[in-house]
């Protein structure tokens, strides 16, 4: 055989090697089959749920057409059923992600990849390729909810669906990226499995915590990784939620890469990976200072009617708002959902205060009688109003600044309630699609891929 | 600048003088307090099978992973031809096929051996010849995991020799081995060592005597003596028949 000196002349055939042999790891891994024979059994049961509770309610609106505007196939049929690959992607996927580092670290096989002539970045981007390929395949049983839904005559709306896909991509990416850091760190696969659950449980943990809470908490949950994904099931593009996810799961992909090589000394491994963090949260903090927003949802439910947009960001002087309400009262989190959200995305100079915070006295009445009382100010003028309806708030807000606004005629949205059977399709997600991951799993078992 | 080389490659007589293949020089190493190595320093002539001789825990496969790259060193270069080679330098220079380890055990031993000979590019002929060599035949449809110990480590030594740097340095090559299957691997890398200089790390003295031209003594992390049996025998005043094992204990 002949020698090899000097640089080879091969580096993108190693890297597609390196590529597939990374896949190949992937798919013979029994962690992988499970994982998807677990989603296919959530996908199913998630969707039959999702299609037998939207067709009792389409029952309904379908004798009262005011109500068939609610009907919304996003929100009752595809988040719920992408809920069962939320929880795959929290608590399964990391065990299948850290075999892309950890078994290599624990079987030798780094040792020698690492020699081969390609750099950690390139090494660590062919892995997150390869955990990338995987989770396209695990999209299976989506794809089969979507061709169904589809079938049964359900309405799909693929900028909504664009973007959920999006948001669990994104998801996906970060968990990965937290994963392979965690494997790159640890010396054994259980640790790197305890470190990566603790980072996805605890962005779950912190969500939870921080639902219906303002101030650091509030803001804390609304940055975790399952309040970011949210916003993504909202139908509500935001370039400070997209920016996020990419800068953790860059962050995190950055450390693999600086932490992967043993070679490395430690004090350059931690100045390299602080320079990287400082670098990530200026470019996390320059997407949040700036956000823009985009309402991809059919009915532009996250939108005031356009003229009402218009007519908002023409306001020079700051509004504030003053708001009387506990933070767990359901008023407030409706007018948060219907009116300040969209206030924020409106409005250039908005300051929002919450005054009253408890609901209830000593004896379980009231405080004040100014609990539920929402001020506006704007320009040296105020008013008050117990409302939490857009159509009573606009107003105001016009009247204080001056304003006179006809909003623009839009098409109205009519829903799309659907009485639908999908029993039907249960051999599918629950024995044959199971069944084909199972054949797959042996099939790899065997090592033959 | 060609003729300078040249120039600096002739001793006084006008003979080519052997430039070193590798040089390590002064290298440190801690794991904490322990002192893994201490001082290493040697060349590596081109050509010849330098054997690190040592105990178990002596700092062989330390000394081994620093010298790739894969541990890193508190002071101490690695330089070939009188330039220090950086961690990507040493791609393209040496391989090391670390003792103990399993890769890819989940897959096939063809599908492993398949993706190594492509990566170093070598001929498909040349891999039927080494698998023909070791005796893996029956074992390729098998996964690595599932073969004796013996098995496991002809597939690594195919790794090894499937590739193409001019240095390669081999971790314990012999364990594992029974005295046949040894005389047999020795044969292979005598066959395979044509223009190719290695670094065999062994514990087992009379494999090593067999094959080694030059032997490195290390205990402890220090290196005790460098040479041939001959020079080591002289520098511990043993006589001619001295075996290496004796040369070691006389040394330590």
């Amino acid at each position: 055989m002949p020698l090899l000196e000097g640089p080879p002349k091969h580096h993108a055939a190693v890297a597609r090697l390196v590529l597939i042999q990374e896949i190949r790891s992937l798919l013979v891994s029994p962690a992988l089959w499970i994982m998807l024979i677990i989603v296919s059994l959530l996908v199913g049961y998630s969707f039959f749920q999702a299609v037998d509770l939207f067709s009792q309610a389409s029952r309904t609106a379908l004798s009262f057409p005011e109500l068939a505007s609610g009907m919304n196939p996003l929100e009752g049929i595809f988040v719920p059923t992408f809920g069962a690959y939320y929880l795959s992607q929290t608590l399964l996927l990391p065990f299948v992600a850290i075999r892309l580092i950890g078994l290599d670290k624990q079987s030798g096989a780094l040792k020698l990849t690492l020699q081969l002539p390609l750099s950690s970045l390139t090494l660590c981007g062919l892995k997150l390729t390869a955990m990338w390929f995987v989770w396209l395949v695990s999209l299976l049983p989506a794809a089969s909810v979507l061709i169904l839904w589809h079938n049964l005559g359900g309405h799909i709306y693929p900028p909504e669906m664009a973007l959920l896909l999006a948001g669990h991509g994104l998801y996906s990416l970060t968990v990965i990226s937290i994963a392979m850091f965690a494997a790159a760190i640890s010396d054994s696969l259980p640790t790197a499995a305890m470190f990566c659950l603790a980072a996805t449980l605890g962005s779950w943990v912190l969500d939870f915590a921080a639902s219906g809470q303002n101030g650091l908490l509030g803001t804390l949950g609304s940055l975790s990784l399952t309040g970011m994904l949210r916003q993504f099931e909202n139908g509500l593009l935001s370039s400070a939620h997209v920016a996020s996810f990419l800068s953790l799961a860059l962050l995190f992909f950055l450390l693999t890469v600086i932490w992967l090589h043993p070679g490395q000394r430690l004090f350059l491994k931690l100045g390299k990976s602080f320079i990287s963090m400082i670098l990530l949260c200026f470019a996390v903090s320059s997407a949040l200072l700036v956000p823009t927003y985009m309402d991809v949802t059919e009915n532009q439910r996250h939108s005031f009617n356009p003229a009402d947009s218009r007519a908002l960001h023409t306001l020079s002087e700051p509004l504030t708002i003053t708001i009387q309400l506990d933070p767990q009262d359901s008023r407030l989190l409706d007018l948060e959902r219907d009116v300040l959200g969209k206030l924020r995305r409106s409005v250039p100079k908005l300051n929002i205060k919450y005054g009253q915070t408890k609901s209830t006295g000593l004896f379980g009445a009231t405080e004040s009688d100014n609990y539920g009382l929402i001020q506006y100010e704007y320009d040296g003028q105020r008013d008050q109003s117990y409302s939490n309806s857009e159509n009573e708030i606009l107003p105001i807000i016009y009247n204080l600044a001056g304003l006179q606004v006809v909003a623009d005629s839009m098409p109205t949205y009519g829903g799309h309630p659907l009485i639908a059977d999908a029993t039907g399709s249960r051999w599918w997600f629950y024995i044959l699609l199971p069944l084909l991951f199972v054949c797959a799993g042996v099939y790899g078992r065997k090592g033959k891929w | 600048m060609k003729l300078n080389k040249l120039q600096k490659s002739m001793n006084k007589d006008g003979i080519k003088r052997r430039i070193p293949e590798l040089t390590v020089s002064g290298i440190n190493k801690k794991f904490g307090a322990y002192q893994a190595l201490a001082d290493v320093s040697f060349d590596v002539i081109p050509g010849e099978i330098l054997g690190l001789i040592g105990p178990n825990g002596s700092g062989k496969s330390t000394l081994l992973e620093c010298i790739t790259g894969l541990l890193p060193v508190e002071s101490g270069t690695i330089s070939r031809q009188g330039r220090q080679l950086s961690l990507e330098k040493r791609k393209q220079v040496l391989w090391y096929q670390p003792d103990n380890i399993l890769p890819f055990a989940e897959q096939q031993v063809a599908t492993t051996l398949s993706f190594f000979q492509r990566i170093h590019g070598v001929g498909k002929i040349d891999l039927e010849q080494l698998v023909n060599k070791l005796e893996l035949a029956p074992m390729l449809h098998k996964p690595l995991q599932s073969l004796s110990k013996g098995y496991r480590r002809r597939v690594l030594l195919a790794l090894a020799l499937l590739s193409r740097q001019p240095l390669l340095m081999l971790d314990e090559p012999f364990d594992g081995f029974d005295l046949r299957q040894s005389l047999s691997v020795m044969g292979l890398l005598r066959e395979c060592r044509a223009g190719r200089t290695m670094i065999l790390s062994i514990h087992q003295l009379t494999e090593a005597e067999k094959i080694c031209d030059r032997f490195l003594l290390l205990d402890q992390g220090r290196v005790l003596g460098i040479g041939t049996l001959d020079e080591l025998r002289r520098q511990s005043s043993l006589t001619t028949d001295a075996t290496l094992e004796e040369v070691f204990l006389a040394i330590t």
